[in-house]
């Protein structure tokens, strides 16, 4: 969502920087800003007005999320609130009216996730570090499912949620059954996400040490064991990118929820959301501390496991 | 402790249809305790031996037999077999202590208190006690080799297989880990199956050496029998540093003719060359003597080519004619002072000689070894 849309397009710009300019960091900052050059400053002026333009709906919509009503509309919408009308009832507000679904979401979220990952960590564990015939196809239907598009999957999607009935399955006990279209939701996300999560841990776990596993496998130890007592505890940092991008998906999804949950009670949180768009004023400071509020989990995600998900992308063992 | 057999083993990898032979009907009998070198260039086959033997390959053809069992469907962990590799391949999230206890805590009913005392005493046999709590990334190359191998010690194994375990060590410390494995496997009295591409590994380590090229057995023999008594031409250029000087020679009457030169040969080495046309004569460097004149059939005028001093000895590129692009080595007392360019009398003596037969390499006759008793006694 816009969580990351600052920090994406600046990198690239800064790998671009001069490769021959980069030498200079070893004189003293002094020097370096003396011999400035023009191309250095029009460098840093585009990536700061590029920067800026990223910026600029985040910090106006945030800005946006402390005024008043009447704030709003007597400033432009990048210009600080004003004294008098600074406040923070919208996100009192837009929290008390997305509370439910953000309870929702992460009961949705946390076991959806999780199942995914580690699914695909097993799966990518049989398809990469133990031999058997045939895995190239099943590795092959894997990737293949990681292009299917959500949009090609609804209506199979509901008919078969319909077929299964998951309503009269867990009838046995009342609170369940109330949350049934949750849990077709979490299965739904849980299986969907299995084949981008194997692909992910695939490519972790093909640099793995053979020589190492042969040893376990010569120490006695079996598939299983392999898996829990050497696969398991070296894989923190390819856990950590899955984790992120599963939960950043999963909570961000508006589709599947929108078609799979019909109950009021089970609206998570980017349904909820809709909820804040007034029907006949456009409450805007609303609307923006509310889509503050639900971005924020996955921020939190980010910061969270930052360290392990850099490692992760890097490829670390 | 028990013998391991090798009977017959062959090894075929599949490659998009065709077959490709690795190991070709290789039979080994390494006795009880025994250290044997599995050597031979790379690609040879020798690892895929090995990994047949720890159950990582399976075999095509043949029977491997550890004490009388065949061991062929056992899976490796059933195999009582320890086995250190090349990289160490050591758990990095583990702590050294747990890498030795792994082995036991899963192949084992030992209890916690046994397993300890097990690991604790390996650990100070091989002087790592120090480093028990570290992981093996804070550990030095030569520090995680002890760890490798203390992790197959504490198994007490039937066999020990080691995969070219001291390459990846810089050439002092490799010297000073092949004395000290050699040691251990006294001490443990372990069977043992080292594979090295290392000839001298090979020679100073093992009991019996096998020399494998293309996938097929050359020879199995002690080191010196392999350096003394080659089978073929293959084993005698591969053992030994520098290696044996080859010649193609045709028969011609008494006298084996090459290019460069003609070399008279007496008539019980005709009776060893019986029927073969051409021959290849080989003679080891340090039989070739340079002498101050030309006194005997067998010495030939040589010019100095290139001088590699090694202190102890010097080794002398001779060419037969000066500008001659093929030259041969002679290994001479280190204070002896040759100069490239200056000509030398080599004086190739017939009882140290050793003839191929030209198109299959094998051996028609090998040096005399009456001369070896005196020069060079065996303990």
């Amino acid at each position: 969502m816009a969580t990351d849309a600052p920090a994406a397009p600046a990198e690239p710009s800064d790998d671009q920087a001069d490769p021959t300019e980069t030498r200079e960091s070893d004189r003293g900052l002094g020097d370096q800003l003396r011999d400035v050059g023009p191309g250095r400053v029009a460098l840093y002026a585009v990536l700061l007005a590029l920067g800026a333009f990223y910026l600029a709906p985040l910090e106006s919509g945030l800005l946006t999320a402390f005024k008043t009503q009447e704030a709003f509309f007597s400033t432009t919408p990048f210009a600080p609130p004003p004294i008098d009308g600074t406040t923070v009832a919208p996100w009192l507000s837009a929290f008390d009216t997305l509370s439910g679904g953000l309870v929702n979401s992460f009961i949705l979220v946390v076991p959806a996730t999780l199942i995914s990952a580690l699914l695909g960590s097993l799966a990518a564990y049989g398809l990469t570090n133990i031999d058997w015939r045939g895995q190239l196809v099943v590795l092959l239907l894997f990737v293949a499912g990681v292009f299917i598009p959500y949009q090609a999957v609804l209506v199979p999607l509901t008919r078969f949620w319909t077929m299964v009935g998951l309503n009269d399955l867990l009838a046995f006990w009342e609170p369940l059954a109330s949350r049934a279209d949750l849990v077709a939701l979490i299965i739904t996300h849980a299986a969907y996400g299995i084949p981008i999560c194997t692909v992910l841990f695939r490519s972790f776990y093909s640099t793995i040490d053979g020589e190492m596993l042969e040893a376990a496998r010569l120490d006695g130890a079996s598939a299983a064991t392999i898996y829990r007592r050497i696969i398991l505890p070296l894989s923190g940092p390819i856990f950590a990118v899955t984790l992120i991008y599963q939960f950043t998906q999963i909570w961000n999804d508006l589709l599947f929820a929108l078609v799979l949950l019909s109950s009021p009670e089970n609206q998570v949180v980017t349904i909820a959301l809709n909820k804040l768009k007034g029907s006949m004023v456009q409450q805007y400071n609303l609307q923006m501390a509310g889509a503050f509020i639900a971005a924020l989990p996955t921020l939190l995600v980010y910061v969270l496991f930052g360290e392990q998900f850099a490692e992760g992308v890097a490829g670390e063992t | 402790m028990s013998a391991l057999t090798l009977d017959h083993v062959t090894k075929l990898f599949d490659d998009d249809g065709d077959e490709i032979v690795a190991v070709d009907d290789v039979s080994i009998d390494i006795a009880d305790g025994e250290f044997l070198v599995l050597v031979g260039p790379s690609g040879c086959g020798k690892s895929t031996t090995l990994r047949m033997i720890a159950g990582l390959e399976s075999i095509s053809r043949g029977e491997i037999r550890l004490g009388g069992t065949v061991i062929n469907d056992k899976p490796p962990a059933d195999r009582d077999i320890a086995m250190v590799f090349q990289s160490y391949a050591l758990y990095p999230h583990m702590t050294v202590r747990e890498n030795m206890r792994f082995g036991l805590e899963e192949s084992t009913d030992m209890a916690d208190d046994d397993i300890e005392r097990t690991v604790t005493d390996t650990a100070e046999m091989l002087g790592i006690s120090s480093m028990l709590g570290r992981k093996p990334k804070e550990l030095s190359g030569g520090q995680q080799q002890r760890v490798a191998l203390g992790r197959a010690i504490v198994r007490d194994p039937e066999v020990f297989l080691m995969d070219e375990p001291l390459s990846n060590l810089d050439a002092k410390l490799r010297a000073e880990m092949r004395t000290e494995l050699q040691r251990l496997q006294e001490d443990l009295d372990t069977t043992t199956v080292y594979v090295t591409h290392d000839q001298t590994e090979a020679m100073t380590m093992g009991d019996k050496i096998a020399i494998l090229n293309d996938g097929r057995l050359q020879q199995v023999a002690t080191p010196l029998e392999a350096y003394h008594e080659p089978a073929n031409r293959f084993v005698a250029g591969f053992i030994g540093e520098p290696s044996m000087n080859f010649f193609e020679m045709e028969v011609q009457g008494d006298r084996l003719v090459g290019e460069e030169f003609s070399y008279p040969v007496s008539e019980s080495t005709l009776e060893n060359v019986g029927d073969a046309e051409r021959v290849t004569l080989g003679v080891r460097p340090e039989d070739v003597r340079l002498v101050g004149e030309k006194t005997d059939e067998h010495d030939f005028q040589t010019t100095v080519d290139v001088v590699e001093p090694m202190g102890r000895e010097n080794n002398v590129y001779l060419a037969f004619t000066a500008d001659s692009e093929a030259t041969f080595v002679a290994s001479v007392d280190g204070m002896r002072s040759v100069e490239a360019g200056q000509p030398a009398i080599a004086r190739i003596p017939e009882e140290a000689i050793h003839l191929f037969d030209g198109d299959t390499g094998v051996t028609l006759q090998n040096r005399s070894l009456e001369d070896l008793e005196q020069t060079e006694p065996r303990i």
